[in-house]
């Protein structure tokens, strides 16, 4: 079942984040006033050199981490004013999230990692869900496999479809293709267009990587804490050569 | 999440084994003590059902007081007998005698077995005895006995033999006529039986015409409560009579009263044990959660409630110390009859029978070993729902809480615990004492991290010096997680603070004991009773005759009372036990430290009191005090002086022409002798009492040494009891250096691979192993001698009248413990030693 659009409202969307480590003299500003808008159904790559915020802007919108100032929607709910119990439902029935270094849970099998939210949460898998990701991942044959069995590639399926399982509102994956080779890479990224494509998910992808950016709908670029720019329908290409344009 | 905790339990089974290994070590030795004890009070139970069978009532004197566990009743006179054997209904009636009789053994050696009672006792009608004679007859002349076949087994005894018996008068040669069982068993509970005829038993054992307790037998058919009224109805003043099944009862019950006190006693060794182990249990859960701490978040990201991280870590908690404690308490079983063989090998026995499982022993071994597993996890579950969900994606995410809120909670749970002790001390409160030494242990517990770097550091200086960089490194890690280090170390230190306290009491008690020889008694040589058996109130009234007979012996004190059994009177109301000396030779041969009155105030009929009755009870010199004896009644006598305390002559002494009319068959308990001659009067008193193997002979020096060996004996009882404790304060450390070496795998891969040998490696974890030990033992013995002192000071009213604190036990525990680090150091050093580099290196 697509995700129907609520109310029309954007996915996710920051006002003025602002986000500082540190004290006093050794102070960083991660965020410096940020605000962007993640449309319902589109695939949006967050892009920019290291140290540009990225992660941190996904970590405040997400709900991982707390802005110093500023606010963070996600499809119209105030995650600044929830408290930890609200918090943690976020995560676990409107978000999924897809980490660069595939983050499962060791001791937990492939299907248990993947029905972990829905275990959490104590609601019932859909099972008909479960096997339409399962085989669109091409991991059917891993599911009673340890992820210590599993190639990273492997790995990093079994995490796009926890984040898948239970339906959420938004994906957000941070580089993950940042530890697989080309193949695994494009094996990923073609899952994520497609279920953009086909199920009308929204997805935020942080990534340095200008071919992994070209799977997205859109681009937004980041430098020191700042939006610099945008980019309708990327190609490889255009992404390589405004990256250049902004170094320069 | 039952699925996640299940399995994290099952992924890491060597962290699991580790763990349960503390709790189960708790919960046998809880359920070990249980199980002994009521394994001992059920055999006893059948032991007294089965020794007292066979009658339907006992007849016997009144119970004039009860002291703990015994009353104190008069003989009867024999002339009942004929009476009740003509009440209606009753079938047969046979009086009984019962009294002290010790065998001699082949070799000269006074026969008995712990401190099991020796008895002597008449043979009557062949209905009513307890006793089946298996071999040969019953007696048929006054110079014929029964033996226990468990004696005759053990010290080869065959019919028509004679044998040397031991009695309150001289010592008689006896031929053995017959072998008896115990009802169906050759051994009561380790307890020797000689059996004479009834005159000769009333002779040797009690007085002529009086029998301890008339047994009476029912015809079959017959109302009983009536036979029973009619037989009260012949009987005189101050005899009762009662049935079998009061008896039994009365039996049973003297036995609680002791059982309970070694059962109070283990369970105080066991709870120590428990709680150290409660602290390795916390370190290892800290440890663990530490190293979850991705795990954990990353649970938390993909939506787990803080609760449910909460409950994970509790539940995982709870699994392990539900099956911890089911083996615990299997092994419990084994444990009992090994505790029981380590009594025995202190010379305290106890019968064995088939173990008691009780459902008490098993709901204690349950809640005690999950509850203390689920406590000691809680403060690292609230740590785990610290964990924010970014730590699951950010590497460099710790989790610090200040400490400076720990610090302040344990320094107020210090204090509090220091005034709670105090409290319990100027008390008497044992509970009081526990709960705030419990207190003291737990607040230093949580200020050790202040002190664990700079201390780390101070121990750790030499090995770093010898021991070139593994030293260094090992020394550096010891104090990298000053919180670790002091949770590793706290286990040890709680450990060795009791063992060193108990050190403090022990070396204080030797001290006492020391001066108490050199200023409670004047005499040169001292005759006293080898076997306090409970059966044994003192010795043959013919010794002090014999040793005052001897020339070189110049002067003779005898000691009446002043044992369990014998001396027993009321005290205005309580029941105390009374001694009497010989007033003519009391400056001779026993110092007493006069505080008020005249000790020659003794022989005008006064009682002397020591200053501690005299404080209690508010007493001084001139009061009048009612007093009541078992045989003569109340009576009142007056306070003629105070001395100071004097372990020799207890509390309350009287003159022997005072103690003597007040009590049946007073029996000597000891004998002060002044001699002119040293060593040849020694030998000479040594070869007059050789008849008497129940009583030894000893000069100061000689019972000075006897009673620090006895003091000795019962410390290294206490210091195996503590051993287990440290044992679970040692598997804390071995956890802890496995999970810090798992933890550092990485670290370690490149050390080796920029060059550090496997050895290194070795000396690396071992020298932060014994850091950890001296860590701990130098706390605990620190906090020990302090607790040590002040028991030892709030116990001087108990005869600890000097304090020590034996500097050199010290040292051997600081040194003990170091080797113990460095054994415990083993296993994870090698598993350490044995890291692959690459694989090491490669590890996530």
């Amino acid at each position: 079942m697509p995700m129907e659009s609520v109310n029309g409202s954007p996915a996710a969307h920051a006002l003025d984040l602002h986000k500082a480590y540190g004290t006093g003299q050794a102070v960083v500003n991660a965020l410096d006033g940020i605000s962007v808008t993640f449309e319902q159904g589109r695939f949006t790559a967050v892009m920019g050199p290291s140290g540009s915020g990225k992660s941190t802007l996904m970590h405040c919108m997400a709900g991982l981490d707390r802005p110093t100032s500023g606010r963070s929607f996600v499809g119209g709910v105030d995650v600044g004013s929830l408290n930890d119990t609200e918090l943690t439902r976020l995560r676990r029935d409107r978000v999924g999230f897809v980490f660069q270094s595939f983050n499962l849970v060791p001791t937990l099998t492939a299907g248990e990692n993947i029905t972990l939210p829905l275990d959490l949460a104590g609601t019932k898998v859909d099972k008909g869900w479960f096997d339409h990701l399962a085989g669109q991942l091409g991991i059917a044959g891993w599911l009673t496999h340890n992820p210590s069995e599993l190639s990273g590639g492997q790995q990093q399926r079994v995490a796009c479809a926890r984040a898948l399982i239970s339906r959420p509102e938004l994906v957000f994956a941070d580089e993950p293709t940042g530890n697989l080779d080309s193949i695994a890479s494009a094996e990923i990224l073609s899952f994520l267009r497609t279920s953009v494509k086909d199920l009308g998910q929204s997805i935020v992808m942080v990534t340095h990587d200008p071919r992994g950016a070209a799977y997205a709908d859109r681009v937004v670029f980041l430098a020191d804490g700042k939006v610099v720019g945008e980019m309708e329908q990327p190609t490889a290409d255009s992404v390589l050569e405004r990256i250049r344009l902004l170094a320069g | 999440m039952w699925k996640i905790t299940l399995k994290s339990l099952l992924a890491h089974k060597l962290r699991l084994a580790l763990t349960a290994i503390a709790i189960v070590l708790g919960v046998t030795f809880v359920s070990g003590t249980y199980i002994l004890t009521d394994t001992i009070h059920n055999t006893f139970t059948s032991l007294f059902s089965t020794v007292y069978r066979g009658f339907d009532f006992q007849v016997r004197g009144v119970a004039q007081f009860s002291g703990p566990g015994t009353a104190v009743r008069n003989p009867i006179p024999e002339s009942i007998l004929p009476k009740i054997r003509k009440v209606p209904g009753v079938e047969d009636a046979a009086g009984s005698v019962v009294g002290y009789a010790q065998f001699v053994s082949h070799g000269g050696k006074a026969i008995a077995n712990g401190g099991a009672p020796t008895i002597g006792a008449s043979l009557h009608s062949k209905t009513l005895s307890y006793l089946h004679i298996v071999e040969g007859r019953a007696p048929t002349t006054s110079h014929g006995v029964v033996m226990d076949a468990g004696t005759a087994k053990k010290y080869h005894f065959k019919v028509g033999q004679q044998v040397r018996v031991l009695l309150f008068g001289p010592p008689r040669t006896f031929t053995i006529t017959g072998i008896a069982r115990f009802g169906d068993t050759a051994n009561l509970a380790g307890a020797t039986m000689a059996a004479f005829d009834t005159t000769t038993a009333q002779k040797v054992l009690g007085e002529v015409g009086k029998f301890n307790a008339i047994y009476v037998k029912v015809a079959p058919g017959a109302g009983k409560l009536a036979i029973q009224r009619d037989i009260a109805r012949v009987l005189p003043r101050g005899v009762d009579v009662v049935t079998r099944q009061a008896v039994v009862n009365e039996a049973i019950s003297s036995i609680n009263q002791p059982l309970s006190f070694l059962s109070t006693t283990l369970l105080i060794f066991a709870f120590i044990a428990l709680f150290v182990g409660a602290f390795t249990i916390l370190n290892t859960f800290s440890v663990v959660v530490g190293q979850r701490t991705r795990e954990l978040a990353l649970l938390r990201v993909v939506g787990a409630s803080r609760r449910q991280v909460f409950r994970s870590v509790l539940v995982e908690a709870a699994i392990l110390g539900l099956v911890s404690s089911l083996i615990g308490l299997g092994l419990g079983v084994l444990t009992a009859m090994g505790i029981e063989a380590l009594l025995r090998g202190f010379g305290i026995s106890i019968p064995s029978g088939s173990p008691v499982l009780a459902a008490r022993t098993v709901i204690m071994a349950l809640v005690l070993g999950v509850g203390v597993t689920i406590l000691a996890a809680i403060s690292p579950a609230r740590r785990a729902v610290r964990i924010p969900p970014v730590a699951a994606i950010s590497d460099s995410h710790v989790v610090d809480v200040s400490l400076r809120r720990r610090f302040t909670w344990g320094a107020s749970i210090a204090i509090a615990g220091a005034a709670v002790l105090g409290i319990g001390l100027s008390n008497h409160a044992v509970q009081l004492v526990g709960l705030g030494a419990l207190g003291v242990f737990i607040g230093v517990a949580m200020l050790l991290p202040a002190v664990a770097s700079p201390l780390s550091s101070a121990i750790g200086r030499p090995l770093a010096r010898t021991l070139g960089v593994a030293g260094r490194l090992g020394r550096a890690n010891s104090m990298r997680s000053p919180r670790r280090t002091a949770q590793t170390a706290s286990a040890l230190m709680i450990g060795l603070a009791v063992v060193s306290a108990f050190a403090v009491i022990g070396a204080s008690i030797s001290k006492s004991v020391t001066s108490v020889a050199d200023n409670a008694v004047s005499a040169d040589l001292i005759v006293y009773g080898k076997m306090s058996s409970p059966m044994s109130p003192g010795f043959s009234t013919t010794v002090p005759r014999v040793v005052a007979a001897l020339p070189g012996v110049t002067a003779t004190n005898t000691i009446y009372g002043h044992t369990p059994m014998s001396g027993q009177f009321k005290f205005r109301h309580s029941l105390e036990t009374l001694t009497g000396v010989s007033a003519r030779h009391l400056a001779g041969t026993i110092r007493l430290h006069m505080t008020a009155g005249d000790s020659r105030a003794l022989a005008s009929g006064t009682m002397l009191i020591d200053a501690t009755v005299a404080k209690s009870d508010h007493l001084s010199v001139g009061d009048t005090v009612p007093v009541r004896f078992a045989l003569t009644g109340r009576s009142t006598v007056r306070i003629g002086g105070v001395y100071k305390p004097n372990p020799i002559v207890g509390s309350y002494l009287v003159s022997d022409s005072y103690y003597l009319p007040h009590f049946q068959n007073p029996l000597p308990s000891g004998v002060l002798l002044r001699t002119s001659g040293g060593s040849a009067v020694e030998r000479e008193v040594q070869h007059a009492l050789a008849p008497y193997p129940n009583v030894q002979v000893q000069n100061r020096a000689q019972l000075e040494h006897s009673q620090l060996a006895q003091i000795d004996k019962l410390l290294g009882l206490v210091y195996a009891l503590l051993a287990l404790a440290v044992i679970i304060a040692l598997i804390g450390i071995v956890n802890t250096l496995v999970l810090s070496v798992f933890e550092r795998t990485r670290e370690i891969g490149l050390l080796r691979a920029v060059g550090m040998k496997r050895r290194q490696v070795r000396i690396m974890i071992r020298a932060e192993s014994v850091i950890l030990s001296i860590f701990g033992a130098v706390v605990g013995i620190i906090i020990g001698t302090g607790l040590g002192v002040a028991l030892a000071s709030s116990l001087g009213s108990a005869g600890i009248t000097d304090i020590s604190v034996p500097a050199s036990s010290m040292v051997v525990f600081i040194i003990l413990s170091a080797v113990l680090g460095l054994l415990a150091a083993t296993w994870p050093a090698r598993r350490a030693a044995k890291l692959d580099v690459l694989a090491a290196i490669a590890a996530e």
